[in-house]
């Protein structure tokens, strides 16, 4: 028994690298609240919008009201000489030419100038000004003159290649070459089908909203730049800025430390921070931009609108025998990405795909990453498709998904680490009651209709370096944990000070998190693709243990004993064969003399030939009135599998928070462009978006979670969680809709407006 | 052009001579400094600027400073007493209600102006108090249990409290 | 951002007409949709006038001739929750509480809910549309489907308040103080239709202030209902709503009113549905002919013809859950 306990330690103490996830932790899965807590409800964190610098300027932008147009003219005259402005920058300026680098997963697309003469989407920036106070800046862009030239646009990805239509760039509208990707034999696939189902589905451009807008502050001191920005990459916008400036790397400071919501729209070098900076290096005075709600509806990222046309066959025993999935995504007027049906060329395993994605540019704001891209949007046509098949053989739709779920990765035949869609089916479908709900119905009288849908996902998630971070032991039992990571709300400084104090056995309270500054914490992966904790728990569980590793060595140096008979218990060296002895660290001198001990932390390389993925299931339960269209999710169930929960409380908070972004996909939110005069967005605010709150969401929502103990993904045994929630919730309630009512809903959002005239449609029909 | 105004935030008079144009939320964060009241929206849709005026939440970005003149003014700075948190923060915290945090101090005074005057709220009567304040990230529900949970600690005398902490 | 502007508050009626007696002034209650507009740049203010300092615009109280006196200052908060509305006008408290999100509510009056300018999407941005000045209604050839089907012409906005077509069913009255004195205006003829004024939205006259409404009481034994359907849950405007009040024996619908919110450029009274149902009992016949007759005459634009289906299914669906829940017609009153 002691042998096992010893030579435990050894492996975790000596291999910081390659440590095996913890078979029964004492903090890690304990649902603790969020360490930086205190500051968000006494209102006491430091968003960078709170920021108050002396002697600052406030800045704005003016933008173009046009989606397509030259910038003829522009007179700066009577704002320049307007009371409190400081400095004005346009395209008149040399800086007006400089070109914003994508991020790193766009790997090209055409130039992005600053300030460009041809504007390509409304809300393009035209020229910036510095003023005294927010109201001065605002009074003196009223009095900007512009006069342009106003060009034909393009607003509908279906339109983008025809002939006559505008060209947004000289490459054309097409963003880059159609993905495809095919396996086996379509159409032998088709042939050995004894159901055949065709649909297209769209989904519409939903923006990411989240409650702080974008903002940045720039300083200067000397060559030497800070940016305090919400992001959840100061990496990226470190790299890009100093690439723009032509700076070196270490001139670029860039600080996150409360970001008010991201969702992938604060991941990457936006024009706004570059004009803050400009703006303070002209006036050498801080400069504050914020974004007003509608900057942000227009200009900063959204989840680009998909058509997507299916067709799919089934075998009477429910095995999927084909899929052809046709993406045509509108990424917005500069690159990005806008794809769908690749993904689902992963999903089930279906022996005959092929699967094509075809991108293009349109007279609107740029797509960003947002929460689960892609995959939401495939989900939404696939999902739909599965249910449609499953309805026409007559079977279940829990049972088709069961009998396809796939063994490997379809695309790549490698292996999960884990993969447990199937008891997250069966699990969720037992707990939802599925079964009997899918009988009961509603009296055909009444004209609340109820229904039941369900719907799985699946979510790749890749850890590894390159990522380093620092664990400081101090003696009197405290540590400091440093790390790149942004915290955006997902609650990484939370999870990250837990693994510190599972590895070290101190409490919560005496970890400090020193994060996202690139100026005092070490290069980190950003926090996006769900990939916080598979890089962020193995690299801090590293650098604790290595911080261990050397604690022990010391005591072991003091206690005359081999390190590998000391163990670290409640922040107290204990011997393991005299339990009863422990000995404070204070009382360690070498400790004492040194000041710290500091632990270096990296993840260690992903596994190989093995795919990382989160699964889930989710069922939905609606209410369709069938007179006034009115749809009311009253229930949700999901059922993930993102391998070991580090934290109930802030886990099944991403699934909730999914989950209600999904309401908002399935049935209020989308971009509304005046289609067929100016081309304007006519919806760029909170009212006319249609975000849920708390009216929208149903009272039973609930998070079950299957833990697949999966050794093989990382030290933590974690898989991702922030944007798998999100996925399969809009497919689901359409299913559900479908089964209330028989009204197979294929665009979204499935608003009463739509539902109406569908309904009244299929009367017209009888 | 400008006014006096004397506004009692958080139980300070403070005075200033503003633009007739300066909203409340402005003068709370850039004359008083008090930040934790944030802007969301400026256009009385979000709530994230949600304070208390004489006693009733309001949207801050559709009131004017001068508006407020004469009047009560509470923002979430003005909950804690010294260095123990006011109940509903205590809620909001050991519930999980919050992500990012930035509609917090909103949902916290909104939950404030309910508590007010309902002390056992229902699920359907927070949500219904709650439907101005827009949160992104946690879908709600913790943010109803946070307020439940404040509600059952406000209903206890405050002794009780301090010991169960 | 809001642009520059003078800010007055007097303290009495007379200097606040006073005051609005300047071009380029406005009312300032409790500001939830003037600050939003001068902000958006929907129209501009020189000068705003705060009527908050005269007192005698405030409070709820019932008249020795059973009327019910409402301040134009009265918060939607207070019309919402007030014993005396909610027992004596269901359909008021009803109406106020859906209308915008709670702390909309406790800020923004009766009065200023009664003189909102419209929440149509070209209106409120950056269109230089007919109302504004312009030349060109928007909704005509574009994104259309939250406009009127009855009542348009010229534009198509559809008048955004709850309480407007809840005050209407109630036969209220506006009583208003100008440069000329007082005048009384039922609800009823309050509001214009754009055929008749494109700039306007009601009958208010440059430098007229609502003073408060006035309740006549409904007759013993009357029920009131206000249904609101919108897009999302709260903080929306009707994308139709029904303000309904009847007096019933049995069944038989002795008197009624029938107003429709969110699918005119004024609330919508329809007397033809209320000539159906007079005199006839609550029955699935009935029923079908009010909302047969409460559709009647739309004139749906290109993407908002869901509102005929929405309007015959809140009458339908009003309708039916008040028979429901009244006993059948004694049959020796038949």
């Amino acid at each position: 028994m002691k042998q096992t306990e010893i030579s435990s330690e050894r492996n975790s103490s000596t291999d910081a690298q390659n440590l095996e996830p913890w078979t029964n932790p004492t903090v890690v899965g304990k649902p603790l609240p969020r360490v930086d807590g205190y500051e968000r409800v006494s209102g006491s964190a430091i968003y960078p919008a709170d920021l108050i610098l002396p002697d600052m300027l406030h800045a704005a932008i003016l933008r173009c009201p046009h989606p397509h147009a030259i910038v003829k003219n522009l007179n700066t005259e009577a704002a320049r000489k307007s009371p409190g402005v400081r400095a004005i920058v346009s395209s008149a300026d040399p800086e007006g030419k400089l070109v914003i680098p994508y991020p790193w997963w766009v790997p090209e697309g055409p130039p992005v100038l600053l300030f460009d003469q041809h504007c390509r989407y409304q809300g393009e920036e035209v020229a910036a000004l510095a003023a005294d106070t927010p109201y001065q800046a605002y009074d003196a862009l009223r009095l900007m003159k512009v006069e342009y030239e106003e060009l034909s646009h393009l607003l509908h990805a279906q339109d983008a290649l025809k002939p006559g239509q505008p060209l947004l760039h000289n490459t054309g509208n097409l963003v880059r070459r159609p993905d495809t990707y095919q396996r086996g034999d379509l159409a032998k696939g088709f042939g050995e089908a004894d159901v055949l189902v065709e649909e297209t589905y769209e989904t519409s451009c939903e923006i990411h909203a989240t409650v702080e807008t974008h903002v940045a502050v720039a300083r200067w001191e000397g060559e030497q730049l800070t940016v305090w920005v919400p992001t959840q990459a100061i990496y990226e916008e470190q790299k890009s800025l100093a690439a723009t400036l032509r700076l070196p790397v270490s001139s670029v400071r860039v600080i996150s430390q409360y970001v008010g919501g991201s969702f992938g729209c604060k991941a990457e070098l936006s024009k706004h921070t570059l004009i803050a900076a400009l703006l303070a290096r002209k006036t050498r005075r801080p400069v504050k931009l914020a974004l007003s709600r509608e900057e942000s509806f227009l200009c900063a990222g959204n989840r680009p609108p998909n058509v997507m046309c299916l067709k799919a066959g089934a075998k009477k025993d429910g095995s999927l025998t084909a899929l052809e999935f046709t993406n045509l995504g509108a990424v917005g007027a500069y690159a990005d990405w806008a794809d769908a049906a690749g993904w689902a060329a992963g999903s089930y395993a279906c022996p005959n795909i092929r699967t094509q994605d075809t991108e293009v540019y349109i007279n609107a704001g740029k797509a960003r990453a947002f929460r689960g891209p892609g995959a939401a949007q495939s989900a939404w046509a696939l999902e739909q498709m599965i249910d449609m098949l499953a309805d026409k053989i007559g079977m279940d739709p829990v049972e088709f998904r069961l009998k396809n779920v796939p063994a490997t990765h379809p695309r790549t035949g490698e292996p999960y680490t884990s993969i447990e869609l199937r008891e997250c089916l069966l699990k969720g479908a037992e707990a939802f009651g599925w079964t009997k709900a899918r009988v009961a119905r509603a009296s055909s009288s009444d004209p609340v209709k109820r229904g039941v849908g369900v719907a799985s996902c699946r979510w790749i998630t890749e850890g590894g370096p390159p990522t380093t971070v620092i664990v400081t032991l101090f003696p009197d039992g405290s540590a400091t944990l440093n790390m790149a990571a942004a915290d955006q709300g997902t609650g990484t400084k939370t999870i990250m000070a837990m693994v510190v104090a599972e590895e070290l056995g101190i409490p919560l309270q005496k970890i400090h998190v020193e994060h996202a500054d690139t100026g005092t914490t070490q290069y980190g992966k950003s926090g996006g693709g769900s990939h916080s904790v598979m890089v962020y728990a193995p690299a801090v569980r590293a650098a604790a243990a290595d911080v261990k590793r050397q604690l022990l060595e010391i005591a072991a140096g003091e206690l005359k004993r081999p390190a590998i008979e000391l163990s670290l218990k409640d922040g107290k060296i204990v011997p393991v064969r005299e339990p009863g002895q422990p000995k404070n660290l204070s009382e360690l001198k070498d400790l004492t003399r040194r000041e710290q001990i500091a632990g270096i932390g990296h993840p260690p390389p992903e596994p190989k030939g093995r795919l990382i993925a989160s699964f889930g299931a989710q069922f939905a339960e609606v209410e369709v009135n069938v007179h006034t269209g009115e749809i009311r999710v009253i229930r949700l169930l999901a059922c993930h599998d993102s391998g070991r929960v580090m934290n109930p409380l802030t886990h099944e908070s991403q699934i909730f928070g999914g989950m209600v972004m999904g309401i908002g996909f399935a049935l209020t939110e989308q971009r509304v462009l005046d289609d067929h005069q100016t081309g304007r967005m006519v919806n760029a605010n909170w009212h006319d978006y249609k975000i849920p709150t708390a009216k929208d969401v149903p009272f039973d929502q609930l998070c079950l979670t299957i833990d697949p103990k999966d050794a093989e993904c990382n030290s933590a045994g974690a898989k991702g969680v922030g944007e798998i929630g999100t996925v399969p919730t809009a497919p689901a309630i359409a299913n559900a809709v479908y089964h209330a009512t028989g009204i197979r809903v294929t665009q979204a959002p499935i608003s009463p407006m739509q539902m109406l005239a569908l309904l009244a449609a299929r009367r017209e029909a009888r | 052009m400008t006014r006096n105004v004397a506004i009692t935030v958080n139980g300070t008079e403070r005075r200033a001579s503003v633009e007739p144009r300066l909203l409340l939320v402005h003068f709370l964060r850039e004359n008083a400094g008090l930040t934790g009241t944030h802007i969301g929206c400026e256009t009385s849709l979000c709530g994230a600027c949600t304070v208390l005026m004489d006693g009733r939440a309001v949207k801050s970005c559709t009131v004017l400073a001068v508006q407020a003149d004469g009047r009560q003014v509470t923002t979430v700075e003005g909950l804690a007493s010294g260095d123990q948190l006011h109940p509903i923060q205590e809620g909001f915290w050991e519930e999980h209600g919050l992500q990012c945090g930035f509609c917090t101090p909103g949902m916290i005074m909104c939950s404030h102006d309910l508590l007010g005057h309902n002390s056992n709220p229902s699920d359907g009567e927070i949500r219904e108090a709650l439907n101005g304040n827009i949160c992104r990230c946690t879908g709600y529900q913790n943010i109803v249990a946070a307020v439940k949970n404040a509600a059952r600690k406000m209903s206890k005398p405050i002794a009780a409290r301090a010991g169960a902490r | 951002m809001l642009p520059k502007f003078s800010h007055v508050r007097p303290s009495s009626l007379r200097q606040a007409v006073q005051q609005l007696a300047s071009s380029g002034s406005h009312v300032h209650a409790g500001g939830t949709d003037l600050l939003g507009c001068l902000r958006d740049g929907v129209f501009g203010a020189e000068k705003i006038v705060s009527i908050t300092g005269i007192g005698e615009l405030r409070g709820i109280n019932s008249r020795e001739d059973g009327a019910v006196r409402i301040g134009a200052l009265t918060t939607l908060s207070e019309v919402a929750t007030s014993p005396l509305i909610a027992q004596n006008y269901a359909l008021l408290a009803q109406a106020a509480a859906a209308a915008a999100s709670p702390q909309l509510r406790n800020q923004g009056t009766i009065g200023g809910n009664l003189c909102q300018r419209p929440r149509c999407w070209y209106f409120r941005g950056d269109f230089q549309c007919l109302r504004k000045g312009g030349d060109t209604c928007f909704a005509i050839n574009g994104e259309n489907e939250f406009h009127c089907v009855f009542g348009g012409s010229r534009c198509y906005i559809v008048h955004p308040s709850d309480t407007a077509p809840a005050l209407v069913a109630l036969d209220a009255r506006a009583h208003i103080r100008g440069p000329l004195g007082m005048r009384v205006v039922p609800l009823g003829s309050f509001f214009v239709l754009p055929a008749l004024d494109l700039a306007r939205e009601n009958v208010l006259r440059s430098g007229e202030i609502i003073t408060h409404i006035s309740l006549p009481p409904l007759a013993p034994g009357s029920i009131s209902s206000y249904r609101k359907v919108r897009a999302r849950g709260s903080w929306d405007f009707a994308l139709a709503g029904l303000a309904l009040a009847l007096k019933l024996t049995g069944r038989r619908v002795d008197w009624s009113r029938v107003v429709l919110s969110g699918v005119a450029p004024i609330p919508w009274r329809s007397s033809e549905t209320e000539k159906v149902l007079l005199g006839r009992d609550l029955n699935p016949r009935t029923l079908r002919e009010a909302a047969d007759a409460a559709t009647r005459g739309a004139e749906p634009l290109s993407q908002n013809g869901y509102k005929v289906e929405l309007v015959r299914g809140i009458v339908e669906e009003s309708l039916r859950a008040i028979m429901e829940s009244h006993p059948e017609t004694p049959s020796e009153r038949t």
